[in-house]
């Protein structure tokens, strides 16, 4: 540790080298005494600051981070700093969810000549990190061993366990299969319970097809690898946002694509049913209906209250009908008027700061790293070249701390802001129950409030927030340091 | 690896606030360091030379120096490792002099400021790897923006020394500020006769070509290639065929427009050519008086004009030029007076701007050179200059010192007594700043030999007494008493602030400005015509407060410059660009979407699609880079692994 540990404090900063920097320098000139605590990285400009670094100095015991970057309109590089604006508003009001309290960082603009400004910004920045304790150490935080308590509202009907539509699904496939490399859909895994994806090429494989609450898997996910053939695809609603997405960005094509489009009803949460069914050597039966879940297992009759046992997001999902399809089967109830709340997240803002360190720690304890959080996300199109197994960038190591763990779904996260579109499938396939979701859930939440209401996965033409800016940002309040 | 550390005493500016030695000594101990010194002044012959012995004695292949901003010296040291025979960019700097010893005076957080500071740059030099440029073709014609007497100048000297110019003015006629001033200080010729052979020159060089009422409306590209989109504001007269005869200023028949040459102190008529000696001399005609234009029957012009150049359907027009290099030469405007209150609000006629004042002197302003009260049209008796209305005044936000003024006043007490031998001039000063050849003699002359009554204070009050004259209430505070003078007329010495629309324009040019509006030198001292973003360079007094031989000399500067950069055919690059990691790239083309140069394209490899940095076009901000999921375009010497070294390294320290 510093010499001037009961000093000084960590405080990281990162200027851009045309404004900022030059800002810091016309400070010293003016000999401009300001505290001794931060040290500065030299980035050539604010947009050259990925907020990851911001997180991994905080999460690695950095006091306060400060980035600073030419004003608005005044980038040496035009456009940077827009861009960073909005990355770093994103961030700070990211870091909450996390438990790092968001005073620790912060943002602002000094021009080459404010050296007055600089020192300002300087000391107030210093000063307030002062006035708050020292940053705690993550492998220090007391962990949170505490359930969740989720309180789950029904918004729409789900219609659990209709089948009518399936013929005149198979039907659809049937018609179109022979213009198609494959459709991708779904059949039973290992027992009833349990649904893989099927790749149909054939009438054979048509027979296979199975929709129903058991058929979690988002197909989207496996789109990317089709591109340049074409291929047909079911997707309920959340499903289709995500394809939505990957169509904006450019990952699919939809000239490749056929959309088969239904209704979803709910999906169950199969670790919810196993835990309740303990351990079963065979599923004999299995009924599903809007009220019950009716099993016969090792030769016992099992009956669950089905709304007890779905996602919780399927609950609080308002819309059941795809954003997008060439072929919708099925009845569609469309809109609830209630809006979507996740439960995790409500849990979350329950919770202090100290308590949501605490809380990911505990969590986080349990992942294992088997990644299939990522590798079922849809979004997740970088496959094999994910910064989490790479050394070039290096930026995760190979230790597998539990603070190595949250940094990791920290990556997941932002790299999803703006791209969400919430399938839940990250926690969806999570095996151990790790309620991960919620931080993309908040990113959601955030992304919303600042870019009107924006979510992703609605408009094929629309631009990513964050891969665009506005010059005069409407919800972007900007803190002076006068 | 193996690094050397030069902890720099910079004299005392470092070694007074920070124990260099015992930071060389502590870096001697960070990996890969395998020698370390504090000389006294590493930039100076010596300091440098002992950097290529230790290089070739230790056989370092990295060098740290921990001195002053990198912003200053960096291009110094990159050459100095440079001759020893190491890659210029095996070279970091830690700033130790602007970021520790100047802003603090605690020896003991300082000397551990930095030598955290050394730290990370020795924790970023063992990422670095070496870069070389490469060499692009660059477009060898400039633009200058403004055509004043700055503009002008650099033009003529641009276009002497070979290459092509684009000038480009606002107004409808160059010659900017001076084509105005009747006559110059401190050799009282005329303005005129100086400026005019000048501006023909201009419209008569063949290198130049000359866009009048035209305005920047986009600026894209970098150094040695810029495009540049300029608006041809419409004037309504077809300039190809007018031949500045004038017959149409003779005839129109709406008198009453706002005469912006002459500062408004007289009418003009709707279309107009500002003055006789306008470059170029064609006919404008201002749409709010023309009443064609706002409407109504009129079409005077068009029937009298002998060569059909009048066009009432004429709109705005655009032209796209390329160029190499831009010179930024827009002078300056006056400041709004009419916020003094206590000087009437602007609401007396017989309180008028110097600027006004020198139109009234002028031989071919409206009164032919004779200096008459605006109100009622007789020659003043008494005239009062009051100095820094608008300068120096904190109160308004405007605490810098307009420059010229107290010369012009000078100036023009000479010039109302030479005009009008009975009259008395007074002028209210704060300080006379004369510093110039000649000034401090010409600033006594006028009172030794012009009798101007100097009075030290300033004005508190302007105010008509009601009998036809004007009161000004003053303060002697050399006497320490109040003044009260009876003025036929007053003239305000306007304090002067950056010319309006500047910052747009600066905004449009990347360059910086300052808390007023003027745009930043690279360095106050060694850059004065620089600005940070290449290739773009300043003239007169768009960069601060200067008079005509200072405006004169900085265009000559900044052409001067643009030759320079110009004395070859092609520039190196900057290698600290983007660079592709091509097995990590999916082509998902993210990079592609926020390059603010368009310099990622993305192409075929091995039928897979991959982002490709254009190297000539990227200016290596590293958006891209914060932007990539997978990091696989890297911004070459700020990786992120080189980013996340420092700030594991600020961690864990």
């Amino acid at each position: 540790m510093s010499a001037l540990a009961n000093e000084e404090r960590r405080i990281v900063g990162f200027l851009c080298n045309w404004c900022s920097y030059g800002g810091a320098d016309t400070a010293g000139v003016a000999r401009a005494n300001q505290p001794t605590d931060l040290r500065i990285i030299r980035v050539p400009c604010s947009g050259r600051v990925n907020p990851l670094f911001v997180v991994k100095a905080l999460l690695n015991g950095a006091d306060g981070v400060l980035v600073s970057g030419c004003h608005p309109r005044d980038c040496h590089y035009g456009s940077g700093n827009f861009y960073a604006r909005r990355r770093l508003e994103v961030l700070k009001r990211f870091l909450p969810i996390l438990g790092i309290d968001p005073q620790r960082f912060s943002y602002t603009w000094v021009s080459a000549s404010e050296g007055s400004r600089w020192q300002q910004v300087v000391t107030r920045f210093t000063e307030e990190i002062h006035a708050l304790e020292p940053a705690p150490r993550f492998e220090d935080v007391e962990p949170l061993e505490k359930a969740l308590t989720l309180t789950q509202e029904k918004h729409r009907p789900l219609g659990v366990g209709k089948q009518d539509w399936l013929a005149k699904l198979k039907e659809a496939i049937s018609d179109k299969l022979a213009d198609l490399d494959c459709v991708l859909g779904w059949q039973q895994g290992r027992d009833l319970l349990h649904s893989v994806p099927l790749f149909i090429q054939s009438a054979d494989d048509l027979q296979k097809l199975r929709c129903d609450a058991t058929c979690h898997n988002n197909l989207v996910r496996y789109l990317p690898d089709f591109k340049g053939r074409k291929v047909g695809i079911i997707v309920r609603g959340c499903e289709a946002k995500s394809l939505v997405q990957l169509l904006q960005e450019g990952i699919i094509n939809r000239e490749e694509l056929v959309i088969f489009a239904l209704p979803c009803q709910g999906l169950l949460d199969l670790p919810l049913v196993e835990e309740a069914l303990g351990r079963y050597q065979k599923l004999e039966g299995l009924e599903i209906t809007d009220s019950a879940l009716k099993l016969r297992v090792d030769g016992k009759d099992v009956t669950l209250a089905t709304a007890d046992y779905l996602q919780s997001r399927c609950l609080s999902c308002p819309n059941d009908t795809p954003v997008l399809a060439d072929y919708p089967i099925g009845e569609f109830t469309g809109e609830s008027a209630t809006t979507a709340q996740c439960p995790e997240l409500a849990f979350l803002d329950s919770l202090s700061l100290t308590e949501r360190l605490g809380f990911w720690r505990a969590c986080l304890s349990r992942c294992i790293l088997c990644h299939a959080c990522r590798n079922s996300c849809p979004m997740c199109v970088c496959r094999d070249q994910c910064i989490a197994e790479s050394r070039e960038p290096h930026w995760q190591s190979a230790k597998a701390s539990v603070k190595e763990k949250f940094f990791f779904q920290i990556i997941h996260a932002l790299h999803l802001a703006g791209r969400c579109t919430g399938c839940g499938q990250c926690q969806a396939n999570c095996p151990m129950g790790i309620p991960i979701f919620a931080l993309r859930a908040h990113l959601n939440r955030v992304i919303s409030e600042l870019f009107d209401g924006y979510q992703a996965g609605l408009d094929p033409k629309a631009v990513p927030p964050l891969l665009t800016y506005a010059q005069e940002e409407a919800n972007i309040q900007e803190r002076s340091w006068e | 690896m193996r690094i050397g550390v030069f902890v720099c005493h910079c004299g005392s500016n470092i070694g007074g606030t920070v124990d260099c030695a015992q930071v060389a000594a502590q870096a001697a101990l960070y990996p890969d360091v395998v020698y370390a010194t504090d000389p006294m002044y590493t930039c100076a012959e010596p300091g440098q030379a002992a950097i290529e012995a230790a290089i070739h004695e230790h056989q370092l292949d990295g060098v740290v120096v921990a001195s002053c901003s990198p912003r200053m010296h960096e291009p110094t040291f990159r050459k100095t490792v440079e001759r020893a025979g190491l890659n210029p960019y095996m070279f970091e700097m830690a700033n130790i002099r602007e970021h520790v010893s100047w802003i603090g005076r605690d020896i003991a957080a300082n000397t551990h400021k930095a030598a955290e500071l050394v730290r990370l740059a020795v924790e970023k030099l063992r990422q670095n790897s070496p870069l070389r440029s490469q060499e692009f073709p660059i477009t060898r014609r400039v633009l200058i923006i403004g055509g004043g007497v700055a503009g002008i100048q650099a033009a003529l000297d641009c276009a002497e020394g070979g290459i092509p110019v684009v000038l480009v003015e606002r107004e409808a006629t160059i010659g900017g500020k001076m084509a105005k001033l009747d006559k110059t200080f401190p050799t009282v010729d005329c303005s005129a006769c100086i400026l005019g052979p000048k501006m023909v020159d201009v419209a008569q060089h063949p290198k130049i070509s000359l866009y009048a009422h035209a305005e920047i409306e986009e600026i894209s590209g970098y150094v040695g290639n810029f495009t540049v989109k300029i608006r041809k504001r419409a004037t309504y007269v077809d300039w190809d065929k007018c031949t500045g005869c004038g017959t149409c200023t003779e005839k129109c028949p709406s008198k009453t427009s706002y005469d912006h040459f002459n500062e408004g102190i007289a009418k003009t008529t709707a279309i107009t050519i500002a003055f006789p000696q306008a470059i170029p001399k064609k006919a404008v005609i201002n749409k709010d008086f023309c009443r064609q234009l706002s409407g109504k029957k009129c079409g005077v012009c068009a029937k009298v004009c002998p060569t059909q150049a009048i066009d009432f359907a004429m709109e705005d027009t655009f032209v796209t030029e390329n160029v190499g290099s831009i010179v930024v030469a827009t002078g300056y405007d006056l400041m709004d007076w009419t916020v003094y209150g206590q000087y009437g609000h602007g609401r007396y006629p017989d309180v008028i701007t110097s600027l006004a004042y020198e139109r009234l002197m002028n031989a071919s302003g409206p009164t032919q050179g004779h200096i008459v009260r605006p109100s009622d049209g007789k020659e003043p008796k008494s005239v009062v200059f009051v100095q820094c209305v608008g300068s120096r005044d904190p109160a308004i936000g405007r605490p810098y010192c307009s420059g010229f003024c107290c010369m012009y006043t000078a100036k023009q007490a000479i010039l109302t007594k030479d005009h009008l031998p009975d009259s008395q001039s007074y002028v209210f000063y704060m300080d006379i700043r004369a510093p110039g050849k000649m000034y401090d003699e010409f600033t006594r002359r006028a009172q030794e030999e012009y009798g101007t009554q100097y009075i030290r204070g300033r004005v508190s009050q302007i105010f008509p007494d009601g009998l036809g004259q004007m009161t000004v209430l003053g303060m002697d505070t050399l006497l320490g008493r109040p003044v009260e003078i009876k003025a036929d007329l007053v003239v305000l010495a306007v304090g002067i602030e950056a010319s309006k629309g500047a910052r747009e324009l600066a905004e449009k040019l990347r360059i910086s400005y300052d808390a007023y509006g003027f745009f930043l030198e690279s360095h106050v001292k060694l850059k004065p015509v620089e600005t940070n973003t290449a290739g773009v360079f300043l003239a007169g007094v768009c960069q601060g407060a200067k008079d005509i031989p200072a405006s004169v000399a900085q265009g000559s500067a900044a052409a001067a410059k643009v030759l320079t950069l110009f004395a070859k055919e092609t520039l190196a690059s900057n290698p600290q660009i983007a660079q592709v990691v091509l097995k990590r790239c999916i082509g998902c083309g993210k990079c592609l979407r926020c390059c603010p140069y368009g310099a990622i394209k993305s192409s075929q490899v091995r039928g897979e699609e991959k982002a490709e940095v254009i190297a000539t076009m990227c200016q290596g901000c590293g958006l891209c880079t914060a932007t990539c999921p997978q990091g696989a375009i890297q911004l070459a010497h700020a990786t992120d692994n080189q980013i996340l070294a420092e700030v594991d390294t600020l961690c864990q320290l």
